[in-house]
């Protein structure tokens, strides 16, 4: 078995969550120290508190304050905390359901061991010491054996409310493009254009996938096509992708290799971007140690026939 | 056994935005849903299911929303499905709610679709680099020009017809308060003036990002005889997929959107669809995508349907009216678009498309793709039972 590629991909973004006015009185009550839930319609106050009655469905917008103090109901000891999580040293996962609250808020609790934790034990919350209007204005919880706070019965009503908070998400994946196409690319390091074609349709598919999507079969016959090609068809981009490094404009071209029979996408330079056509004829041009062309150029050939490449739009 | 007559009895959307940050997004969906549920005349208790719909995850970068859309929707203790068709979705979501009626297994479902663009960047979750490939995509844009060229190659078409379907669907868009965008001075010049941003694709060409939310209430036979307005009945749906890529595919006229249409007509009993469907309701997310589904749907033979567009049949006014709403080029919360579209339909049928109303409306036909023309949509409602 050929090696199989691998490479880390990592997907990350800022998300911008607009918090709707339940969720930004919470937030906002966390910055001034304020633990605020929402009054169901049978009476039970629910931390966090929800936009809507899960039971009857009724918006629900009756917030009250509840106490800073409460009872662990169920925990899991985290044994390596990861990046982002709240603490950096081991800590349990706790459910904490605070005194004049009828659920339980996630949160970690800072504890020497799992030995020192137990459902029932009494915990405050840390608060940080800068607090934005966000989750982690409560660090975490820490064991305590004090009286029940009594809460102030705030009302909800702040200044300067918090309506969004950035979310930041990040996906850690490893990315294999699996066997095909890792000889596919292992192929284009010495600038061959393998491919592989269907034992049915005997249509030759570059990139190849390892298996023919039409006819389900799965492909094993490599067939080099190219390097010459005709640019199907193209658009010129004249706007930045956001995570794109690449000057505008520029020609995204579809290119149909020699012997291939569906076009792979490339870009086209070497010849001014207003002068791409439909049919143009066109080679890779190779960058030293790069895993595919940098682009593809003008062979100088006369431009293809339409009716040599109109199936392949 | 026969299947059970569908209908719609109650539609509501937000005013879509680019950015509605005054709600979460279950503040978004919930507020479609209360003007469905109040179009019907119904509460939560007289749903029986709850169908949901949108676009990627990653494009508000919640994992699996519908967990905790459940209490919005008033799901609790009630079935609950989310359904994921890229583009396509609002209106496979409105279809998979259909056939939970049509095949008796609920009595009356509520179905919603939503996006919330404007917690993410569509572009961005759109055009991941993917290791080992030269990162190129600059978007749906980027993707779907080439397309667009090919079709002008293949039909003939002037260069001004994009054009004239941006100013056709903004002008319908004024008429349409749902709408997101209200261009009220544009001018056809200024369209055609607009910067390219995707040769051949302009600007104004383009849809907008929104913010937005759809929802409908359908049921069977005994809940539309309580319905206090009017219902839409279905008279056929399909829903057609096919890979985004492969050997054959025709990127400008896809074999699975014209299966998807033929099914269609088939179950509406439609022989010729120019002549037989009065509203068109269609996903054109790109201008030059009117004249490419005219011809993908059976509107027009193919290298035609320009001409539709060109001699003004799918203006309000027209033969053909297409994209009453001001369409997908007017407000795009992904998600939701395609159930828009769906909805449309249902509004003209019923008559209560305000001042975007084709008079006389009887069947419409609501449209929708998604992926890399890889999923499609449909379904055909009429202002009757499709047993009369």
């Amino acid at each position: 078995m050929p090696e199989v590629l691998k490479a880390p991909l990592v997907v990350e973004f800022p998300f911008a969550r607009s918090l709707g006015p339940v969720q930004s009185a919470f937030l906002t009550g966390l910055r001034e120290r304020v633990v605020l839930g929402v009054r169901t319609t049978d009476g039970r106050s629910l931390v966090p508190p929800v936009e809507y009655d899960p039971v009857t469905a009724e918006e629900i917008r009756d917030l009250v304050e509840v106490a800073p103090t409460g009872t662990v109901t169920t925990w899991a000891w985290n044994h390596e905390p990861r990046r982002g999580q709240p603490l950096d040293t081991p800590f349990a996962w706790v459910l904490v359901r605070l005194d004049g609250a009828d659920t339980a808020l996630l949160h970690a609790l800072d504890a020497p061991g799992p030995d020192a934790v137990r459902t029932g034990l009494r915990v405050r919350v840390r608060w940080a010491e800068e607090r934005t209007g966000a989750i982690t204005d409560i660090a975490c919880f820490e064991p305590y054996d004090g009286d029940p706070a009594e809460p102030a019965g705030h009302t909800g009503e702040f200044e300067d409310v918090v309506t969004g908070i950035v979310a930041p998400a990040r996906l850690d994946y490893t990315y294999s493009p699996g066997r095909a196409q890792s000889a596919y690319i292992n192929a284009l390091a010495d600038r061959r254009n393998v491919g592989e074609r269907c034992p049915s349709c005997r249509k030759v598919y570059v990139p190849p996938r390892g298996a023919c999507p039409t006819c389900g079969l799965a492909t094993s016959e490599q067939v080099e096509v190219g390097p010459r090609g005709t640019v199907t068809t193209f658009c010129v981009v004249n706007i930045k992708a956001k995570n794109l490094d690449i000057e505008v404009p520029y020609v995204y071209g579809h290119i149909a290799l020699d012997g291939a029979d569906l076009a792979l996408h490339g870009r086209i330079a070497g010849i001014p971007y207003d002068q791409v056509r439909m049919g143009l004829r066109v080679e890779p041009v190779w960058t030293e140690g790069a895993r595919y062309p940098d682009h593809f150029r003008p062979t100088g050939e006369p431009d293809a026939d339409y009716d040599t490449y109109k199936e392949l739009l | 056994m026969s299947k059970e007559p569908v209908a719609v009895v109650g539609i509501g959307q937000t005013k879509h935005v680019a950015a509605r940050r005054d709600v979460s997004i279950a503040g978004l969906v919930r507020e479609a849903s209360r003007r469905a549920l109040a179009d019907a005349e119904l509460t939560w208790a007289d749903i029986d299911a709850v169908v949901i719909g949108k676009a990627p995850d990653f494009f508000e970068g919640v994992m699996m929303p519908e967990l905790y859309l459940a209490d919005a929707l008033g799901a609790v203790g009630k079935p609950m499905l989310r359904v994921h068709t890229a583009g396509s979705v609002g209106g496979s979501t409105a279809l998979v709610a259909a056939n939970l009626v049509a095949s008796r297994v609920h009595g009356t479902v509520l179905t919603c679709a939503f996006e919330k663009q404007s917690e993410s960047n569509a572009m961005w979750g759109l055009s991941l680099p993917i290791p080992f490939q030269q990162p190129l995509l600059a978007g749906a844009g980027g993707f779907f020009a080439p397309h667009v060229r090919a079709y002008m190659r293949r039909s003939g078409a002037p260069d001004t017809v994009g054009s004239l379907v941006a100013y056709k669907d903004r002008r319908n868009a004024l008429k349409n308060p749902y709408a997101h965008l209200h261009e009220h001075d544009i001018t056809l010049e200024q369209v055609q003036a607009s910067p390219m941003l995707w040769d051949p694709i302009r600007y104004s060409e383009t849809c907008p990002s929104s913010d937005g939310a759809c929802a409908m209430v359908l049921t069977d036979r005994a809940g539309a005889a309580r319905a206090p307005r009017r219902p839409a009945w279905m008279h056929g749906g399909a829903m057609r997929s096919e890979p985004t890529l492969f050997a054959g595919k025709d990127a400008v006229s896809p074999q699975a959107g014209k299966d998807c249409a033929a099914d269609v007509y088939r179950q509406a009993g439609i022989a010729d669809p120019r002549r037989d469907i009065d509203a068109v309701e269609m996903y054109v997310p790109f201008s030059w995508y009117e004249p490419m589904w005219l011809e993908n749907l059976g509107f027009a033979a193919e290298g035609e349907g320009w001409k539709l567009t060109e001699s003004g049949v799918t203006e309000l006014d027209g033969d053909l009216p297409v994209n009453m709403s001001g369409g997908v080029l007017s407000a795009n919360p992904i998600g939701a678009s395609g159930m828009i579209r769906f909805a449309e339909a249902a509004l003209q049928v019923r008559g209560q498309a305000g001042e975007h109303q084709v008079a006389g409306a009887r069947r419409a036909l609501g449209h929708a793709y998604g992926g890399g023309s890889q999923f499609f949509s449909m379904w055909l409602v009429g202002a009757e039972p499709p047993d009369s």
